[in-house]
């Protein structure tokens, strides 16, 4: 097929054709992280920048190997707190990576619309939004659909519940468009203070209440919960997190053997995640994260136009 | 110094009439209203058939940000935009720096407004010292020096007391209080509206009832001390509700609302790629809030229409979403905006009503000496706004006045555009190759 897609912003512009293709993409390069030399020539000569302006340990990792195996110049840009702060503005470094010939750019940002912005003001370019503020973060639902997809088949018609702080979240944000595309029902359940008010807008129908929104899911994908949620008030307590939206055994009892279990990471154990649920035989969390790198691969090769060998 | 309008259609800011009609300013005040006029000793006669002749546009509510923010705008380019945009009367607000919270800054700012060649320029005071939010500015003082409202516009006032106390001892000024009506505890740190754009984009959504809650609490005072306060820049449907039932239950309670909130809406934040331009306090609305405005237009709820030109430099609007600054800049299309957008809703008020709002209804708000700017009437200062309703024309920012270099608008083709401005009887804009003057 011919890849319209220019830059990776979001996933409210693609099609379920456009889905379907990067996750046949992506497992023809799982299979290659199989090989003894994972390595190929694939992006040879391009250079790919990784600007990152928020910590992540992860999401920066999992790109860079994705841009290593296939043989990409990289160059790690890392700046802390937002442009203001830095003295510099995007705008100032946007020019400045494409006066140094970036092929691509891959931003995480704590600011909604930062990847957007990059976008405009870089002419040549391809852009790859690693994560834009409580916004979007297309590359992680990407790896979620593929990881499902690997175990459990055709997305069609399944069932996913989202539990946790949709409210602040990018991944679900992007979660929940992906799997709806691929003709999934999203149900979201969690506090009704970390849920955004219009979950309609979103595709996605809310029911407060885990134990019986679980009830015939394919998929529970856990959010994470962070502690300063707990400080601003938004529920009284950890603890009374985990005993009423904690994810334990007696919840998935309620949802089915073969139920999977998704968690972006990293991992709250004893919030938002029981241990033994995190580590069991139905989480596929160490599975995301192989996933992750395959699909990113798969993601640079196809936008940045790499031969096929 | 004599001009002379020829067959405007005359609308006296209550009443629109069906005839032609000749009106001549003489020395900066409007000496005759009749047709067929001697055009004895004029010195330049304009000929306005098919166009709208006015009272004078009158904005209550601009940022010229001078003094101190003179990077943004000052009074002189804010004037010029001002009298381009088709507004003959500025009320520029206090949020300045320093804040205009004594008798001696608006005395600077009527003074250099006397100067300035566009619109005229009126300024705002501070309701409180320093804007804040601590102690009663020295009202009495800046009434004397000519202040026409007292607002910490940028900021409500959040203690409750001393909006009280603004109530209660500017009630023998004659000068009006505007709140900027917002809670503060819930809006800390939004950036959309609560809605869609807030579910959509994940950025932090400004609740309707942070507004809301702010007119009730207003009308409330109001109602206690008797002192009649007004709201600007009222944004939603639950606010318009708040006005409704405080206007029918005895509140002197008045509001405005901005052009962009009557023709603008939240999902432009989202369809505009997170473009900062779209960013601004009270943030868009929902279709249904932008739907009740217009709703409040037409059964009288909303007093007035009055545009919030926020102007900033591009370095403080072209960042992301989250770190662009909050404002719009409309002065010189916001006239165009909302004939255009009044046009396209078709005949959900009457044209009358749309103008009042620009005139009779901004005027009634100012101290009582200047309210005779809000008619045409054989007396009143000579200021006038010429219409033409099918005029077509492409905003153009970078063309502007203002120093402002971004607008929701720019690129828009609008429809019924303000032609010539007239101030204390001198011409302060025509449009270029539009008007034919006659001599
Ligand atoms: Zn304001």
């Amino acid at each position: 097929m011919e890849w319209k897609q220019r830059h990776v912003l979001d996933l409210d512009t693609w099609k379920r054709e456009e889905l379907h293709y990067i996750l046949e993409q992506t497992s023809s390069m799982d299979e290659l992280l199989d090989r003894p030399i994972k390595k190929v020539p694939a992006l040879r000569g391009k250079l790919v920048v990784n600007l990152f302006f928020e910590p992540s340990t992860r999401t920066r990792v999992s790109f860079e190997l994705a841009e290593k195996f296939l043989s990409a110049d990289v160059v790690n840009w890392s700046a802390s707190g937002s442009s203001i702060g830095k003295g510099e503005t995007l705008r100032d470094t946007a020019w400045t990576l494409e006066a140094m010939g970036a092929d691509a750019v891959v931003i995480r940002h704590g600011a909604v619309g930062a990847a957007d912005y990059l976008a405009r003001k870089l002419k040549k370019s391809v852009v790859f939004n690693g994560g834009d503020g409580a916004h979007s973060h297309p590359t992680q639902a990407l790896l979620d659909l593929y990881t499902a997809w690997k175990k459990i088949g055709s997305l069609e018609r399944k069932k996913i519940v989202m539990i946790g702080d949709v409210l602040h979240s990018r991944v679900a944000r992007s979660d929940i468009i992906g799997f709806s595309k691929m003709g999934s029902r999203v149900v979201l359940s969690g506090p009704p203070t970390l849920m955004p008010r219009s979950v309609d807008a979103l595709g996605a129908t809310y029911d407060p209440d885990p134990r019986s929104a679980v009830k015939g899911a394919d998929i529970i994908y856990l959010l994470r919960i962070q502690r300063e949620r707990q400080d601003e008030g938004m529920f009284p307590s950890l603890d009374e997190y985990h005993q009423i939206f904690g994810a334990n055994e007696s919840l998935l009892k309620l949802a089915g053997a073969d139920t999977i279990v998704m968690h972006p990471g990293p991992v709250n154990r004893g919030v938002e995640i029981a241990s033994n649920v995190a580590d069991g035989s139905q989480s596929m969390i160490l599975g995301q994260v192989r996933s992750g790198v395959a699909l990113r691969m798969a993601l640079l090769f196809v936008c940045l136009g790499g031969v096929r060998q | 110094m004599k001009i002379l309008f020829r067959n405007g259609l005359l609308f006296d800011g209550r009443t629109l009439s069906g005839g032609k009609t000749d009106v001549l300013a003489e020395d900066g005040v409007i000496s005759r209203i009749g047709t067929g006029l001697d055009d004895n000793g004029a010195n330049e006669i304009y000929d306005l058939s098919d166009l709208i002749i006015s009272p004078g546009f009158i904005d209550l509510h601009c940022h010229l940000r001078d003094p101190g923010q003179e990077w943004r705008e000052d009074l002189l380019s804010g004037s010029r935009a001002g009298a381009a945009g088709g507004f003959s009367t500025l009320v520029c607000m206090p949020n300045t720096d320093p804040p205009v919270d004594n008798a001696a800054l608006i005395r600077y700012l009527l003074e250099k407004g006397e100067e300035c060649d566009g619109s005229r320029v009126v300024p705002a005071g501070c309701l409180s010292r320093e804007r804040a939010g601590n102690n009663l500015a020295e009202m009495g003082k800046m009434a004397i020096a000519g202040a026409v409202l007292f607002t910490d516009d940028g900021s409500p006032v959040s203690n409750t007391n001393l909006l009280r106390l603004a109530l209660q001892y500017s009630s023998r000024l004659g000068v009006r209080i505007m709140e900027h009506p917002e809670d503060r505890s819930l809006t800390l740190g939004a950036q959309v509206n609560d809605g869609i754009c807030s579910t959509i984009s994940g950025l932090k959504g400004w609740p309707s009832s942070a507004e809301a809650s702010d007119i009730f609490r207003g009308a409330s005072l109001s109602m206690d001390t008797g002192v009649p306060i007004h709201f600007t820049h009222v944004s939603t449907k639950e606010s318009m509700n708040a006005m409704r039932i405080s206007k029918a239950s005895g509140c002197t309670v008045t509001c405005d609302v901005t052009p962009h909130h009557l023709c603008l809406v939240e999902n432009m934040v989202i369809s505009g790629g997170y473009d900062g331009v779209f960013k601004v306090n009270p943030p868009l609305r929902s279709v249904q809030d932008v739907d009740a405005l217009w709703e409040g237009i037409r059964d009288g709820t909303v007093d007035a229409i009055a545009t919030d030109h926020a102007p900033y430099h591009m370095d403080e609007k072209d960042l992301p979403f989250q770190e662009s600054a909050f404002g719009i800049a409309s002065l010189e299309c916001a006239v165009a905006a909302i004939l255009h957008e009044w046009k396209r809703r078709k005949d959900l008020c009457t044209l009358e009503k749309l103008l009042s709002l620009f005139t009779s209804g901004p005027a009634s708000l100012l101290p009582e000496k200047w309210r005779t700017l809000g008619v045409i009437a054989e007396g009143s200062p000579a200021d006038l706004t010429v219409i033409d309703p099918d005029f077509e024309r492409v905003v153009d920012v970078s063309k502007w006045e203002s120093k402002a270099r971004s607008t929701p608008w720019n690129g828009r083709t609008l429809k019924g555009w303000p032609v010539m401005t007239v101030v204390r009887g001198k011409v302060a804009y025509k449009m270029p190759d539009h008007l034919s003057r006659v001599k």
